[in-house]
């Protein structure tokens, strides 16, 4: 009699179990930057209710947690960029199934064989390249195959007090900002704003900082058509070209007509405290300074808040420097259903994007830039050009971050006068092409 | 006025300089642990809008709520708390051990193995870190206690410290002990060790601090969220543009990572002076 009770709680036990539908959860490890923010969206499984990079991706994965019983996603968080982290995990065979990479680090991971060709399974999810928007689809493209996907894209922009263009007497009839055509106008009309409101024409994060001077100085080559990566492995930067850029930026820092000595919190600070005309700074903040813009009492409501592309400068093909984050899949053998699961998941996140691209970042995905819940958010319909301006480096270049170091680092010292122009531009092409050598 | 009261007014007032002095570098020092402490109680986005919001109400325990809210946070404090212990503890005993041995020991190439060991104090992490990860990785030792302690236990300056402190109590004591027939082990537990408490004191709060603040080998040796010590777990929590958007959070993430050590602090405060001082005079 005990035995038959033993053997029917041990019956019941399993049926239980197996009746559990996360008993046979096909398990994800799932890696990515953006921040925690439990206490805020830990339980959160509707991504319209949330707000911010890290809000609105945990309620995403929660979704597709709820959605997707027989998945289940572990996600780690890391600190931004993450990776030093993901190479030393890929080094110890450790690797995440799925991690967040910027488009212009693809190729440091996809060059060594680490990531997954996500062509054939993208397909097989109904998720196609020509949805992607250029930029995206360019970013994400390595040696002709798809290796990551696409979650927007990204650049810097011009970001405008309004209130102290029209001190300036730049803003149009039409109410829009009136933007340089040339570097010369740039100066001319920096000079302007500067007679005529006191403060200087640009607000910049010139301490602590490489990134700004590097993508600056991508997009005024790409706009006088230098193909400075003609070769992925060797950099032509002791140019005409780049001469022109950094003697452009480095008579704006000399007559004065940027913000110096700020780091990037301070930078941002003082755009909205009105201590310039226009921030150069991504589209990350555009949702921030927008709330700002719409808060009494604030210097941008004051005249209002403006945000478009960087100006075309220069005589080439209009562009700019853009990058963009993807989800990446690392190479490891793994069960149809584990393929299966990552699947569901890109495709969740294709599927998604809108919410994603409320981040202030741009959608990866020409259905949704092209939609109109897209086009009523604030400043998109200025923003959104920047999907077919973006360009992103050739993408057979590697070690593009510590590249961006080494140009922002020259850069800085021209700008700056520790260095003259000539001698930076040449220390800058030889330690990046020494840095390619090596690799 | 005689000779002794201008002396006793100059020392007066040569004592109230001092005065004036230790308290204008006390507030230079305590002034950042305020300013930190006064961001964390302030809200983010009234922060990124005018930094200068922080000298007025409102104030906030919302960014500790988000701190102690993040799931994990508890299990990074005892994963360090269990580092950075266990790595002192280890320490002590091996430099102790290894200090002694140094000291009073002779045996077949001890001087050029002291050597060796000071050489050890000229090479940094940097130069090891690949081969030491390579053969963790081989080990299966990441993601592990054992992965994150280890290492630490190399340490060559903490042998040398040992061995400094052993040389300089004076061997009569141990002749004497071995007169009453005491074995080595004996002579080192109870006669030298109780001895070199203010060298095992420095030793013990530098190994503690340096492993609570180590951030570099557990980022890519504990690339798991439960194993995460607390400077990485802490960090995974920011985001991307914390230093604009989120400077509140990362102010009451500080005062969160730093209070285990002021509680240690404030608990230990007499040996941590003494040893402190002891290794000034040292």
């Amino acid at each position: 009699m005990k035995l038959k009770k033993m053997l029917f709680a041990a019956v019941s036990a399993g049926a239980m179990m197996l009746a559990n539908p996360s008993f046979a959860a096909t398990e994800l490890s799932v890696q990515r930057f953006f921040g925690a923010c439990d206490a805020d969206f830990g339980t959160n499984t509707d991504p319209t209710k949330a707000v911010g990079e890290c809000g609105i991706i945990t309620s995403l994965i929660n979704k597709f947690n709820a959605d997707n019983p027989d998945v289940h996603v572990n996600v780690t968080t890391v600190e931004w960029p993450g990776y030093d982290q993901l190479t030393a995990q890929f080094a110890s065979g450790d690797a995440p199934d799925i991690v967040t990479i910027h488009e212009s680090v693809l190729s440091d991971y996809q060059s060594k064989g680490l990531l997954m060709p996500l062509d054939d399974l993208l397909k097989s999810v109904g998720v196609t390249p020509d949805a992607f928007t250029d930029a995206a689809r360019n970013g994400a493209t390595k040696d002709s195959k798809i290796y990551g996907l696409p979650i927007d894209s990204w650049t810097m922009l011009y970001h405008v007090n309004m209130d102290l263009f029209k001190q300036a007497g730049l803003v149009s009839a039409d109410g829009t900002p009136i933007f340089p055509k040339s570097p010369e106008e740039l100066l001319a009309q920096a000079e302007q704003f500067k007679q005529k409101t006191g403060k200087p024409y640009f607000v910049q994060n010139l301490t602590n900082e490489t990134a700004l001077y590097t993508r600056n100085l991508y997009t005024y080559l790409f706009q006088q058509d230098s193909d400075f990566f003609a070769d992925p492995k060797h950099v032509k930067l002791n140019t005409p070209e780049a001469k022109k850029v950094v003697e452009m930026y480095k008579a704006i820092f000399e007559k004065g007509y940027t913000t110096k000595d700020l780091d990037y919190g301070g930078s941002i600070n003082a755009f909205l405290a009105g201590e310039g005309g226009v921030h150069l700074n991504g589209t990350w903040v555009v949702g921030d300074y927008n709330a700002q813009s719409e808060t009494k009492g604030t210097a941008l409501n004051k005249g209002g808040y403006a945000v478009y592309p960087y100006p075309q400068l220069f005589g080439g093909t209009h562009a700019q420097y853009a990058d963009g984050h993807t989800w990446a899949v690392s190479q490891k053998d793994r069960t149809p259903e584990q393929i299966a699961a990552i699947g569901k998941f890109l495709k969740f996140f294709a599927d998604n994007d809108f919410e994603w691209s409320r981040t202030g970042h741009l959608p990866a995905y020409k259905a949704v830039i092209t939609s109109d819940a897209f086009k009523a958010l604030p400043h998109r319909n200025t923003i959104s050009a920047v999907a077919d301006l973006g360009k992103p480096l050739p993408s057979a270049v590697q070690r593009q971050f510590a590249i961006q170091d080494i140009i922002g680092e020259e850069m800085s010292a021209a700008i700056s006068g520790q260095k003259d122009v000539d001698t930076a531009l040449a220390d800058m092409e030889s330690r990046v092409n020494e840095l390619l050598a090596n690799i | 006025m005689s000779a002794p009261a201008a002396s006793i007014k100059g020392r007066a007032f040569g004592d109230h300089l001092l005065l004036a002095l230790v308290l204008l570098l006390s507030i230079v020092m305590i002034a950042p642990v305020l300013w930190v402490i006064g961001l964390s109680l302030k809200d983010n986005a009234e922060l990124m809008a005018d930094p200068n919001s922080v000298f007025h109400a409102p104030y906030t325990l919302k960014n500790y709520i988000n701190t102690v809210g993040t799931s994990s946070v508890f299990i990074w404090v005892r994963n360090s708390i269990i580092v950075s212990g266990g790595l002192t503890l280890g320490t002590l005993i091996l430099s102790s051990l290894a200090g002694y041995g140094f000291a009073r020991l002779n045996f077949p190439g001890r001087d050029v193995l002291f050597v060796i060991v000071l050489f050890g104090l000229a090479v940094p992490e940097q130069a090891v870190l690949v081969a030491r990860h390579q053969i963790f990785s081989m080990l299966k030792f990441h993601n592990t206690f054992q992965g994150l302690i280890l290492p630490g236990l190399s340490a060559p300056f903490g042998v040398f410290l040992m061995t400094q402190y052993f040389k300089a109590i004076p061997k009569e004591l141990d002749e004497a002990a071995m007169l009453d027939n005491a074995s080595r082990l004996r002579i080192f537990w109870k006669v030298l060790l109780p001895l070199t408490l203010p060298a095992q004191a420095t030793l013990g709060i530098f190994t503690f601090l340096g492993a609570w603040n180590d951030y570099f080998w557990p980022l890519i040796s504990a690339t798991r969220k439960d194993m995460f010590t607390l400077t990485v777990g802490m960090a995974s929590t920011q985001t991307n543009f914390a230093q604009s958007e989120g400077i509140g959070f990362l102010m009451a993430q500080a005062v969160f990572a730093g209070a285990p050590i002021l509680i240690v602090y404030l608990f230990f405060q007499k040996y941590i002076v003494t040893a402190v001082s002891g290794a000034a005079v040292r």
